[in-house]
């Protein structure tokens, strides 16, 4: 049993909640506030986060050189599949499909997922914005003490549970 | 150095990228950091080991509905996030019972509005966190995803200037 990613990521999650408690980042919050009131402050994160982790992409797999993938399209995602062949994952045919490795909502269809992309992106945004801040955020402020992140939690949990029961499967029958 | 927005973004973005490089959160690729993914793991797997049938595909093995790194143990990113920011909260003495005040994030609305979030995260894989890490993945649907977050964004402020 490979224990590896579970004792990393509870270090992971432990650096994060900790520096997002005190940076209050949000990734929702910083459009939000760009659009309401033209402060920059937190949408300066998310290019932070999209610039840096596109060069920790690039720059980690000739430190670790088992995962030698980073512009995954150009083999057409072949070393995954070739990999991950036990685990059932199929190999993208094109680079307008997502990466491969997602098995719930996967179709070899690009117009499925750019539907689906459409529907789910604008309702992620959306909802969390009447929320008051991106599921990471509410993770910090149910930490702070707030009950509505609280329950806002119990939501979320319940949320895979209902999708998992009776969306996924919708959304198998409509795609394939 | 100050810990400002920016800073810890940048952290987030190495820590993202290093988590599929060297802790071998791997498969599915760009999943080093998510919180609605990772808390899918983590339900799904509670879930299908206290009723199996939930978990249950095909030839009867237990396969559960998440990403291939938790089907064995789930990762335990939300876990991690909760413990480190009631840290932070602690030390800094931030922390204390707060409700807020307008009605749509009143407890009983936060609830709907979780479930709602979650629902539609999942639709297309991922919590906004995510959906930067695939779209700096070089992912074309998770660009086209966080262009659809700003258009939703931008349109719940709409609601948000009236609602105010």
């Amino acid at each position: 049993m490979d224990l590896l990613a579970p004792i990393a990521t509870v270090f992971l999650g432990l650096i994060m909640g900790y520096l997002g408690q005190r940076a209050r980042m949000c990734f929702i919050g910083g459009m939000r506030d760009y659009y309401l009131v033209k402060d920059t402050y937190l949408i300066k994160g998310l290019i932070a986060f999209l610039i840096c982790a596109f060069a920790g992409f690039l720059l980690f797999q000739f430190v670790a050189p088992a995962l030698k993938t980073f512009p995954w399209f150009l083999d057409g995602g072949t070393v995954f599949s070739k990999k991950w062949a036990a685990k059932g994952i199929t190999a993208s045919p094109s680079p307008l499909l997502p990466a491969p490795g997602d098995p719930i909502t996967w179709s070899p269809k690009v117009w499925a997922h750019v539907v689906l992309a459409i529907l789910g992106g604008f309702g992620l945004g959306f909802f969390s914005c009447l929320a008051g801040g991106c599921p990471f955020r509410q993770h910090i402020m149910a930490a702070e003490g707030s009950k509505s992140a609280i329950t806002y939690l119990v939501g979320f949990a319940l949320g895979a549970v209902i999708f998992h029961r009776f969306i996924a499967p919708l959304i198998k029958a409509i795609f394939t | 150095m100050r810990l400002t927005a920016t800073v810890a973004g940048g952290i987030f973005g190495l820590l993202g990228a290093a988590g599929q490089a060297f802790f071998h959160v791997i498969p599915p690729p760009a999943y080093g950091i998510c919180i609605a993914c990772h808390m899918r793991d983590l339900v799904n797997w509670i879930v299908a080991h206290i009723y199996p049938i939930y978990g249950l595909k095909g030839g009867g093995a237990l396969v559960i509905p998440g990403g291939p790194v938790s089907y064995n143990f789930p990762v335990l990113t939300v876990g991690g996030i909760l413990i480190g920011a009631v840290i932070a909260a602690r030390v800094n003495r931030e922390f204390r019972w707060k409700v807020m005040r307008v009605w749509w994030q009143k407890p009983w609305a936060e609830f709907f509005l979780g479930i709602l979030v979650m629902v539609s995260a999942l639709t297309f894989g991922g919590c906004p966190i995510r959906t930067a890490l695939k779209a700096a993945y070089l992912d074309m649907t998770a660009i086209l995803g966080l262009i659809m977050i700003g258009a939703g964004v931008f349109v719940g402020c709409q609601v948000l200037k009236k609602l105010t």
